[in-house]
This record gives structure tokens, sequence and C-alpha cells, in this order.
């Protein structure tokens, strides 16, 4: 049973999700505010992190930055502000994915099972090669030369289906269905906030990608070249 | 070509400069001025000249009378010899007399034929005696006085202005005598010649003078309209802070007060107009904030309820069913409220892209097939082949087909729609057209206004918000394209959607009708 942390200050709505993610099958913890919201993390070691971004003590974005220093755990935003600008400035702060309120139960859960969704592991092939950064698709680790890189487990993803078929154009569109598991429309700039997260960690110059290069018009596409 | 440029330059300039004009006036008008100061001087000083030469010329023509009388006085009449070589000096002896200038002298007998002594009529070198018309020389023999007459003599190539005088005398012995003297006037004409340079230069000088006090005077002058222009022009340019600076007490002060009181005025007014607007914007925008999180709290609750409906009896499930429903109209009805929040406070952050116009209508009419299913309407659509590319934001344009096809559905009265798509070099276009109720000019009219409704008494069968046609309107906008429509009353209604090709051109023609038929 996967276990969740909702960081939530309304009452009401943290209630009612808490019932409403516990019908769905999942543990539950959850706390009121920001403060409470890293100490919650260390001690309850949850599998996903369902966190608001308007919140007391400390806002969405900074324990997104905080939790990140340490750790890939899946986190999901929920927002009422549908400003892009929040939205956008949490991704960058290392969200994963981002609900916007009022969602129904049913997307909430279908966007938490997706990222909590195990990567398939190819046994034959194990070790994917993208330029001089490989990617370990059993021990889910990823090296550039001798360095280690973390990446976290949805950056992971990005990249391995990127670089499962090196050269091959996939949309924004592909990508958000195909990592994200959207079967409906999203925004895109989700895709385009990670892929510059991505680029940040396994790039030599972000400015002159080499290794995850943009297709203008079209998407992305794994090089090099 | 060029001239004509330049001439073409120069009149806008001249017609566009406050200042140039008023100098040029002011310099135009002096200089007229000068110039007929300077002819009346210039004519004056003339006369004056001339009258006081020919004055002179007749007093020394008389003084000339005596000398030739007193050369003759007491000479016989019969010493003909005598009396010729008397003749012969009286050209030396008058050319060297008065204080004049050069003069001219003609000593000649009125008769040559009824001559018998044979007199000689001398002249001094260089008179051309063609300038004594025979006409003068009947009037000199007439007229025992003087008779004078201007004339042209040629001294040096030049023509001068020149006195001719003339008088008859009679020798001893009845021999008529005409006595010409040519008083030429170059001293005058040189001295005339001086005075007028002067007056040239220094009507120049003047003119010059006037100019550059005129410009200093009009630059003065014209200095604070020129500054309430400027100004006034930065103020409409939205620099709304600009104010003219206040001196003195006169005219331009009083200017310079008024101006800037009424951008004050102008100034407060826009300001309260859009702090008005933007507190508008924000409530709007913070009312459907706020009303997020209750209402995500009760959608969680209803869908709690929804899931568990059938372990409750009839009445209840029906309520939970209600609720469910009409908690997803809520919600659309919150959306379209803050997007178009959005729009007025002018944060949308459009996202262009280029994409097939082809695939987002197929994708906007295969979300919309099982809605035209239920309301038994045939959807007809016919796209180019190929793609349709255009810079566009593929969820915004995606809304707008979405809901023209919802609305056309709606109001078809169960009859097919009518989905086109089409391009040309500038621009694509969508246009999707019903044979229902259609609409009068003044529902045309109202067609894009917020929650707006063609009949309030038609049943509300999609839960519209009232929003979707002014939302889609200012998606258009965004784009710079346009979301036009046609109507009949009775016989349906065209909405037609044109997108520039490349975001930002604004002249294109939209590459489909704008028309609606009978069925």
């Amino acid at each position: 049973m996967s276990k969740l942390l909702i960081v939530e200050d309304d009452d009401a709505l943290r209630e009612q999700l808490e019932i409403g993610l516990r019908t769905h099958g999942f543990e539950v913890v959850s706390v009121a505010t920001g403060t409470d919201a890293i100490p919650a993390f260390e001690k309850n070691k949850p599998d996903l992190i369902l966190l608001d971004l308007m919140l007391p003590g400390k806002n969405g974005i900074e324990i997104c930055t905080e939790i990140r220093k340490t750790s890939g755990v899946p986190i999901i935003i929920l927002t009422a502000r549908t400003e892009d600008q929040d939205m956008i400035r949490g991704l960058e702060a290392g969200a994963d994915d981002y609900v916007t309120k009022p969602y129904p139960i049913e997307v909430l859960v279908s966007r938490i099972k997706a990222r909590l969704r195990p990567l398939v592991r190819v046994v034959e092939h194990p070790i994917v090669k993208i330029g001089p950064v490989e990617l370990d698709t059993l021990s889910h680790e990823v090296r550039k030369g001798e360095k280690k890189i973390a990446l976290t487990p949805l950056e992971f993803k990005l990249l391995l289906t990127l670089a499962s078929h090196p050269n091959e154009v996939y949309t924004r569109e592909m990508l958000l269905e195909q990592v994200w598991e959207y079967t409906y429309k999203a925004d895109t700039r989700l895709v385009n906030v990670h892929i510059q997260r991505l680029r940040s960690k396994i790039e030599e110059d972000q400015e002159d990608p080499k290794l995850v290069l943009t297709v203008r018009g079209w998407g992305y596409k794994a090089g090099p070249e | 070509m060029v001239f004509s440029r330049t001439f073409k330059a120069a009149r806008d300039l001249f017609r566009s400069t406050l200042q140039i004009r008023a100098l040029v006036y002011t310099v135009a008008l002096s200089g007229t001025a000068l110039i007929i100061l300077g002819g009346v001087l210039s004519v004056s000083i003339g006369n004056g000249l001339f009258s006081t030469r020919t004055d002179r010329a007749l007093v020394e023509s008389q003084r000339a009378k005596f000398t030739v009388s007193r050369l003759f006085a007491g000479m016989s009449p019969y010493n003909t010899w005598a009396l010729d070589q008397t003749i012969q000096n009286v050209v030396p002896e008058l050319e060297s007399i008065g204080v004049s200038q050069t003069r001219l002298v003609a000593f000649i007998h009125s008769n040559i034929q009824t001559n018998p002594h044979k007199l000689s009529s001398p002249t001094s070198a260089g008179f051309d005696l063609s300038l004594v018309t025979d006409e003068f020389r009947t009037k000199v023999r007439e007229n025992p006085d003087l008779t004078s007459q201007t004339i042209q003599i040629r001294r040096g190539g030049d023509s001068v202005p020149a006195i001719l005088i003339g008088q008859p005398i009679v020798l001893p012995g009845g021999n008529h005598y005409e006595l010409y003297l040519v008083y030429d006037m170059i001293n005058e004409q040189q001295t005339l010649g001086f005075v007028q340079r002067t007056l040239v230069l220094g009507g120049m000088v003047t003119l010059m003078i006037i100019g550059f006090f005129s410009f200093l005077v009009t630059s003065w002058l014209v200095k604070p309209v020129q500054e309430a222009a400027e100004t006034s022009e930065l103020i409409a340019s939205g620099d709304l802070d600009r104010r003219l600076p206040v001196k003195g007490t006169d005219v331009a002060a009083v200017l310079a007060t008024s101006f800037n009181h009424m951008a004050d005025s102008l100034q407060e007014n826009i300001q309260d107009l859009k702090n008005l607007s933007t507190m508008q914007q924000r409530f709007v925008s913070d009312v459907s904030h706020e009303l997020r999180t209750p209402l995500t709290t009760m959608r969680l609750s209803a869908d709690i309820l929804h899931a568990k409906r059938d372990d409750f009896g009839n009445d209840e499930r029906r309520s939970i069913e209600i609720m469910h429903s009409q908690m997803n109209r809520f919600d659309k009805l919150l959306a379209d409220l803050l997007e178009i929040s959005r729009y007025d406070a002018a944060s949308v952050q459009p996202e262009f892209e280029e994409q097939d116009l082809n695939g987002v209508v197929g994708t906007a009419l295969a979300s919309i097939q099982q809605f035209a299913d239920s309301k038994g309407v045939y959807l007809d659509a016919a796209v180019p082949s190929g793609s349709v590319r255009c810079e566009m934001d593929v969820i915004r344009i995606g809304r707008v087909i979405n809901n023209l096809l919802t609305n056309a559905i709606e109001h078809s009265e169960g009859r097919p729609v009518k989905i086109r798509v089409g391009q040309n070099k500038d621009a694509v276009a969508v246009s999707v057209t019903d044979n229902g109720i259609g609409m009068n000019d003044s529902e045309i009219a109202q067609v894009f206004n917020r929650f707006w409704r063609a009949d309030p008494s038609r049943k509300r069968t999609t839960g519209g918000t009232g929003l979707g046609l002014a939302i889609s309107y200012e998606d258009a906008t965004l784009h710079n394209g346009l979301l036009e429509v046609t109507a009949k009353p009775g016989v349906g209604a065209c909405f037609r959607l044109t997108l520039p090709k490349v975001h930002g051109v604004t002249e294109f023609e939209s590459p489909l009708p704008l028309t609606v038929d009978q069925a």
C-alpha cells in the first residue's frame, strides 16, 4: 500500500482528501502547515507528496526545493491558483506534476497512480546510452563518465523515453502521454520545464544542448545527431 | 523629379512648422516694404539729381547764348571769311566754359540750301548729329528760347542719359543758326547707381536683421506652443505625468496652467478608471480562486457519494446525481470566469506553435461526436487535403472550435452541421454552419457579449456558462484573428474563425465565405 503525504492548510479539504484517497486504497498522512511538511516527510518517508502551494509557514515552492535537495520522491502540486507563474514556479522547483482545483477524485487518483507506477525493467539490455550518459534501467542509476547524476524518477523516465529511440522526434503531447500518462490535453509547459531541469543536470552547456535537442515546431529528440 | 521632391518637402516643412511660417511671412512682408521704400527713394533721388543737372545745363546754355552773341558782336555781315572764322571758334569756345562735365556742341546753319556764303556748321568731335531729330530742330527754330530734350548717348560702349538743349541764333547778315549743346549725366548716373547699390545692400542687411530678430521673437513666442504640443503628444502616448513649466503671468503661462489643469483631471479620471477596473478584475479573480477550495472539497465529497450512490434510496440517489452534475457545471462556470478575468487583466500567456488546423478540427470533432449523436445531429465536415499549418495556441483554438461546434449542435434543431476548413497564402479558417433557428440582427450584435443567451426562454441543455463565445472572441483576437458571424432568423447561423498563418500578421483575407443558406 502506497503512502501519501498531503500538505494542505484547508481543514475541510484536507479531511475530505484523506477520506477520498483512503477509499481509493492509499495510506494517508497529512499536515496543515508548511513548517510541518519537511519533518513529516522525514518521519513518514511517503511514496508521494500532494502539496498545496499557498501554505502558512513555508510555501509549497520552498518545500519543493528543500525536498528535491535530498530526494526524488514524486511531488504533485495542488493549486487553486491557475495563474501560470505559480504552477511553472512549482514545476521549476522540482514538482513532477500539478492538479488544478477543483479536481474530481478520479483525476487526482490517476495522476497519483501514474507517478507511482514502477518503470518497466528491461533485463536483456539494461544499459541505455545517450552520448556520454548511461542509464541503468535495473538500478535506476545514471552516470556521465565516472560521475553519478541524481535524476528524479520522472526525469529518469523522460530521458529513458527519449533515449530508447534516439533521433526520433517526440512531440510534447506524446511525452505527456508516455511519461506523464495524460490521456487528455494538458499544459505542454509541463514538458518544457522538465526538459529544462533535465538539461541542467546532464548537459555541459544548457544553452547549447547536445543530448536533448529541441526540434522547432515539433518537440524534442535525443541526440547526439 | 528631385526638384519636385525637394519642393514638396519644403512645402510640407513650411506647412508644418509654425515658426518657419511666421518667419517667412515676416521676412516677405518687410522685404516688400523695403523694396517699395527703396524704389521711392531711388526715384526721388534720381529725379533730384537730374533736375539739378538740367537746371544747371539750362543756365549754362543761357550763358552760351551770350558768349556767342559776344563773339559776333560788331562783326560785318559782309566779311564772310571773318564770319566763318568766328563760327569755327564757337565750338572750342563753348566746350571750355562752365563748370560742368564734358559737353558737346553743334553750331548748325538752319538752312544748308539757302546758305549763299557757304558758312560752315561745326560740331564737337563725337557729336552724333543723328541724335538731333528733325522734329526737335523744327521745335528749336520755332522757339526763340531754350528747348530741351532728354536723350541717350553712347559713351564708351554704355548708354548714358544726357540733356540736349537747342536754341536759334541769328548771326549778323541774317544767317539763321541753331546752337545745340549736349550735357551728359554720367556723374549723376554714377551717383544714382551708387545710391541704388547702397540701398539694395542696406535693404538686404536690414532684411537679414529683421529675419534674425523675428526668428528670436517667434521662437520665444512659439516655444510654449511647441512645448504644449510635445507634452500633449507625450501624454497621449501614455506618459500621464508630463506637465508644462509655468513661467510668468502672460498668455503662455495661462496656457500652461490650464493645460496642466486639464492633464491633472485627465490623469485623475484615467487613474480612477484604472483602479476601478483593476479592483473589479482582482475581485473576479479572487472570488473565483477563493471559491475553488470549498468547491474542490464539495466535489470530492460529491464524488465519494456518487461512487456509492447505489447504496442509497431512489430520492437520495437522484439527489446525489444532481449534486454531482451541478458540481461539474459550477466547475465549468468558475473556469470560464477565471479565463475571462485573465483576459481582462491582460495576463494571458499564449503559446504559439505551428500546428495543423485539420488536426485540431479533427480532435474537436472526435470529442463532440458523442454529444452530436445524442442530439441526432449529423456533422458534415470537409477539410482540404494535406495539412493546414498555422501558428496558434492549440489549446485555445481547440477550445474555440469545440465551442462553435457545441453551439451549432445545440441550435441546429437536429439538422446537419457543416464544418469547413480552408486556407490561402496568408490565412487559415474554419467555419461552422447550422440550419437551426438563426438569429436576427440585434441578436447577432450581442452574440459575443458575456452571459448573453439567444433566447432566455430556451431550455439550457448543455449547461453552457454563457461565457463561451466571449472567451472564443478573446481567443481569436489574441491570435490577431477574426471570429465573425452571420445569421438569418429561421435559416441558420454561420460562425467563421480566421487566423493569420504567421502570428502578428494583420493583413489577410479569409479563405472561406461567411454565408448561411437555406438547407
